[in-house]
């Protein structure tokens, strides 16, 4: 009540920024699942397991807290059940999103076995698209979460045995990646029949490719080819904007990322790991850059010290060439204090508007 | 041997005792109870028992409120401790067996205590565990006791937020026993919600509640 | 953001409310210390012991969620059990919200003549008390003074089942712990009115001994009501204008009494429980602001919908009262209350509340 009232609506402002407008002031970009169902006071699990719930709660602290974009569904262990392995929901105070149970994949012979799933009904796919026919409903993009592909393929045999085979058996690692790009492509190809390719944006997170596990050396041999492909294939099925998460440490990677077409202009996310100039350095001419408020300040910090890191980030963001929306780095933690949260969207009211 | 009508003079005069919340008067008259050979069973469940219904009643017409209740619990105290050493065992009434505590976080007890004195009043075998009882405890106790019903009591919104987690665990361990829930935040639609059998917003229609869920039963 | 732009501040709308006025909305006052703390990502015990951390905690909850601190209530001033040598702790756990009382400071008959006048400079936690009061002067807000009603106080000394039991059989020990809790009362208000002054001064009172679920309205009569009318008499001495009376609990039969003797400053503050008709409410007191009641447990356990359209009825009927309406919860806000529903309550006033 004592903010800087909207000139434009959140879709306004998205619309406008995707299409190289002027907009009011920096959009706040949401990743909160948990936070949303501590929000609600829903378990966090019915974030996954249930599109209306999620979405309402979503929309609800979207709106509470000033968040533009809007609700998404997807977590960073897709690919093991929709290849065939199990998942569970998360439970209890402090798990987070659904976990691996059971890998598709646990041995070398189980590779060549594998099928490509059912983009209709395979793991929470179905989930996923009522929940997209709800985005739809609303007018805002259709925001499918469909990879990272080296993540998928993490994600389908154990990160574990990927980095194994990378060294190993990478024939095995380049049969999971192949499996993982068609999945992804099939994904959103389905998505594109359903909703238009000018509504969808798929979103792609990537991070099993952070450098904490794979060389700068080993993401141009497993990770950029794939990407590009799979990147180039959605393009062409006339699919305007791509959004990457680039999840984590990832900064000896950025000379490799800058090579993936993602649209004009893409969506790079990114991790508090990687600092404003570096990131207007690599993507500033091609995306919209998203982030990158570190999460451990937006759960443990104070609020002077965080008001001052987004206010700082906002201003060394603002203007990247083809546009800026706040973030996270990475999903904030659901116990983060509320005030924490609205912090940020105070943030912008100081801060960031284009007058 | 007193006559009947005598016997009626001095059941109706114990539930006047407890009814005006006389502990002096209560206890001798159940001495004289004893002495003029009325059956202690029937002192207990005539005068004390009767006494405490009339009671229930008034603080449903909200004439008498809980200063009028803890006292007239007294004085049914003060009579039973003089009748209880001569009940018999095999006659001993029991409607049935009721584990009782207020949950863990909350410190606020007079709501429990009052459904503790309407129940042992009206029969049952209450085995109260206190006041803020560990969420496990009362799973434990449960264990221990068997008893028809376990009743949960919170004053505050902080603690009421344990008794899903109570009544999850007393379920899984005893899928049949019925679980009572009551306190001011509380509602039928609250303890529907929490998994709960029957709410009762105040210490005599818990024991109704109690008895209907005994039925429903049998 | 959307929520409407405020054409007045707090201290604008109080001024507004106590000149019989109407503000430029519906102001939001809540009893809420526990739930700011939360809010901040701190422990409630904040509350108690930690002045400074405490106040930031509830100044950037209110100012979160567009409340207005009329009074900002904090947690007592006057701490009975402690005050006269009993025991209490801070909450632990996840389920305990208020101070754990470990011993009363009477016991039996005879401790209730040894009872000795604390030192009001030394009593409690009123060294937290004075500089959380420090904090609001140095803020520009009216320096709230806290405590219960002399027959809530003195229940809490001997504990309330002790003393109910004594209402009846030995009601000149009530009598006496009664002149006890309003003397001390006193003696603290008078050392507050010495450090703040009396213009200053905002006195906050709640009564839950003597809701109609305890006492019957002729006990309320006989034994709690001469002693509202000696602490009006006494408020009215030091010069101290500022009153809000929490009237906790269902204490409808209680009204009529009470109207009847209204001792305090018109206009003073009458908050109400759910238990109460608010239209009731104004009926009895038309000389004052009336405020609630939105159920508590609702807030708690309720969807936001619901707890939108509680605070929706309570503004129709609010907005209409003459003598001035605040909206709140009927009790302390519950510090487990999703941060959703208390906001559904700002956005009812946001889209129904302005006058």
């Amino acid at each position: 009540m004592s903010m800087r009232h909207d000139v434009m609506s959140s879709n306004e402002r998205i619309y406008a920024l995707l299409a190289g407008k002027p907009i009011d002031r920096v959009p706040l970009f949401p990743f909160i699942p948990g936070f949303c169902a501590r929000n609600v006071g829903y378990p966090i699990a019915t974030m996954y397991s249930d599109a209306e719930k999620s979405f309402d709660a979503q929309l609800k602290t979207m709106e509470q807290y000033g968040f533009d974009w809007g609700p998404l569904y997807g977590y960073a262990s897709y690919g093991t059940w929709e290849f065939g392995g199990t998942v569970k929901m998360p439970a209890g105070e402090y798990e987070q999103a659904p976990a691996h149970v059971t890998f598709p994949v646990q041995s070398e012979a189980d590779v060549s076995r594998l099928q490509l799933p059912d983009v209709k009904k395979a793991g929470c796919l179905p989930t996923a698209m009522a929940f997209s026919k709800l985005q739809e409903r609303s007018g805002m993009p259709v925001s499918i979460i469909c990879g990272g592909n080296f993540t998928i393929a993490g994600n389908i045999c154990s990160v574990e045995t990927l980095c194994r085979w990378m060294l190993k058996k990478p024939d095995l690692v380049h049969e999971l990646l192949r499996l993982a790009t068609d999945h992804i492509v099939d994904i959103v190809r389905y998505w594109v029949e359903t909703f238009g390719a000018e509504r969808v944006i798929p979103q792609m997170w990537e991070p099993s490719a952070a450098n904490y596990i794979v060389s700068p050396k080993q993401f141009e041999r497993f990770v950029l080819p794939y990407f590009q492909e799979s990147s180039a294939r959605i393009l062409d099925m006339g699919v305007k904007h791509i959004l990457y998460h680039i999840c984590g440490e990832q900064n000896a990677n950025l000379p490799y990322w800058a090579q993936i077409p993602m649209g004009d202009p893409g969506l790079a996310s990114l991790g508090e790991e990687i600092d404003a100039d570096t990131a207007v350095r690599y993507f500033g001419d091609t995306c919209i850059i998203i982030g990158n408020i570190d999460g451990k300040v937006i759960l443990e910090g104070t609020p002077e010290s965080l008001y001052r890191l987004c206010t700082d980030t906002i201003s060394k963001l603002k203007h990247a060439p083809r546009g800026y929306m706040m973030c996270s780095g990475c999903e904030i933690p659901p116990n983060s204090p509320p005030y924490n949260v609205y912090l940020m969207r105070k943030a912008i009211n100081d801060a960031g508007w284009y007058d | 041997m007193a006559s009947d009508e005598r016997i009626g003079e001095i059941l109706k005069a114990i539930r006047d005792a407890v009814v005006g919340y006389d502990d002096e008067a209560c206890e001798r008259l159940c001495r004289s109870a004893l002495e003029e050979g009325v059956d202690p069973n029937r002192a207990v469940m005539e005068g004390l028992t009767g006494g405490m219904g009339i009671v229930g009643e008034l603080y449903n017409k909200q004439e008498y409120f809980v200063p009028e209740l803890l006292l007239c619990a007294d004085a049914l105290n003060a009579g039973l401790s003089v009748l209880k050493p001569h009940l018999k065992v095999e006659n001993a009434s029991e409607k049935g067996k009721l584990l009782l505590g207020v949950v863990e976080g909350d410190i606020h007890d007079i709501g429990k205590n009052l459904v503790k004195i309407m129940f042992e009043a009206a029969g049952w075998d209450v085995y109260d565990l206190g006041n803020n009882v560990a969420i496990a405890k009362f799973a434990e106790e449960q264990q221990k006791v068997n008893a028809d019903i376990v009743a949960l009591s919170a004053l505050m919104t902080t603690s009421m937020l344990a008794m899903p987690k109570i009544i999850e665990s007393l379920k899984a361990q005893s899928p049949g026993v019925k679980v009572l829930v009551g306190g001011a935040p509380l509602s039928q639609e609250i303890a529907r919600r929490y998994g709960a059998d029957a709410y009762a917003p105040d210490a005599v229609a818990a024991v109704k509640e109690a008895a209907n869920l005994l039925g429903n039963v049998m | 953001m959307r929520l409407k732009q405020d054409r007045m501040n707090s201290a604008e709308r109080a001024k507004a409310l106590f000149d019989y006025r109407k503000p430029d909305r519906v102001p939001i006052s809540m009893i809420a210390p526990g739930f700011c703390c939360r809010n901040a990502g701190l422990p409630i015990t904040v509350a108690y012991n930690d002045p400074q951390n405490n106040f930031y905690a509830m100044y950037w909850t209110a100012e979160q969620y567009g409340w207005d601190p009329i009074p900002q209530i904090v947690r007592h001033t006057v701490v009975e059990t402690l005050d006269f040598g009993g025991d209490v702790r801070l909450p632990e756990g996840e389920y305990e919200g208020a101070l754990v009382i470990k011993s009363f400071p009477v016991k039996s008959d005879s401790d209730v003549e040894a009872l000795t006048m604390p030192d009001p400079g030394k009593t409690g936690m009123i060294g937290a008390a004075l500089e959380y009061g420090r904090l609001q002067q140095a803020h520009g807000l009216p320096v709230t003074f806290v405590s219960r009603s002399p027959f809530t106080i003195a229940s809490n000394i001997c504990g309330l089942q002790q003393f109910c039991k004594w209402l009846i059989k030995k009601p000149e020990l009530c009598e006496r712990l009664m002149k006890v809790a309003i003397e001390h009362t006193f003696n603290v208000l008078q050392y507050w009115t010495d450090a703040f002054g009396a213009e200053n001064i905002f006195v906050f009172m709640s009564s839950p001994s003597e809701s109609n679920q305890v006492i019957s309205p002729k006990q309320f009569e006989k034994f709690a009501l001469p002693y509202h009318l000696i602490y009006h008499e006494r408020l009215k001495t030091l010069g101290i204008k500022r009153f809000f009376f929490h009237v906790c609990g269902d204490q409808n039969a209680n009204l009529p009494r009470l109207a009847d003797a209204s001792p305090w400053e018109h206009p003073s503050i009458l908050s109400f429980g759910h238990e109460v008709n608010l239209e009731a409410a104004a009926q009895y007191f038309p000389k004052d602001i009336i405020c609630g009641n939105i159920e508590p447990a609702v807030i708690q356990t309720g969807t936001a919908q619901q707890v939108y359209e509680l605070a929706g009825a309570n503004l129709e009927s609010g907005k209409k009262i003459p003598g001035g309406f605040i909206l709140s919860a009927g009790c302390e806000l519950p510090i487990a209350a999703p941060a959703c529903n208390v906001f559904a309550i700002t956005k009812a006033v946001d889209d129904l509340g302005w006058y």
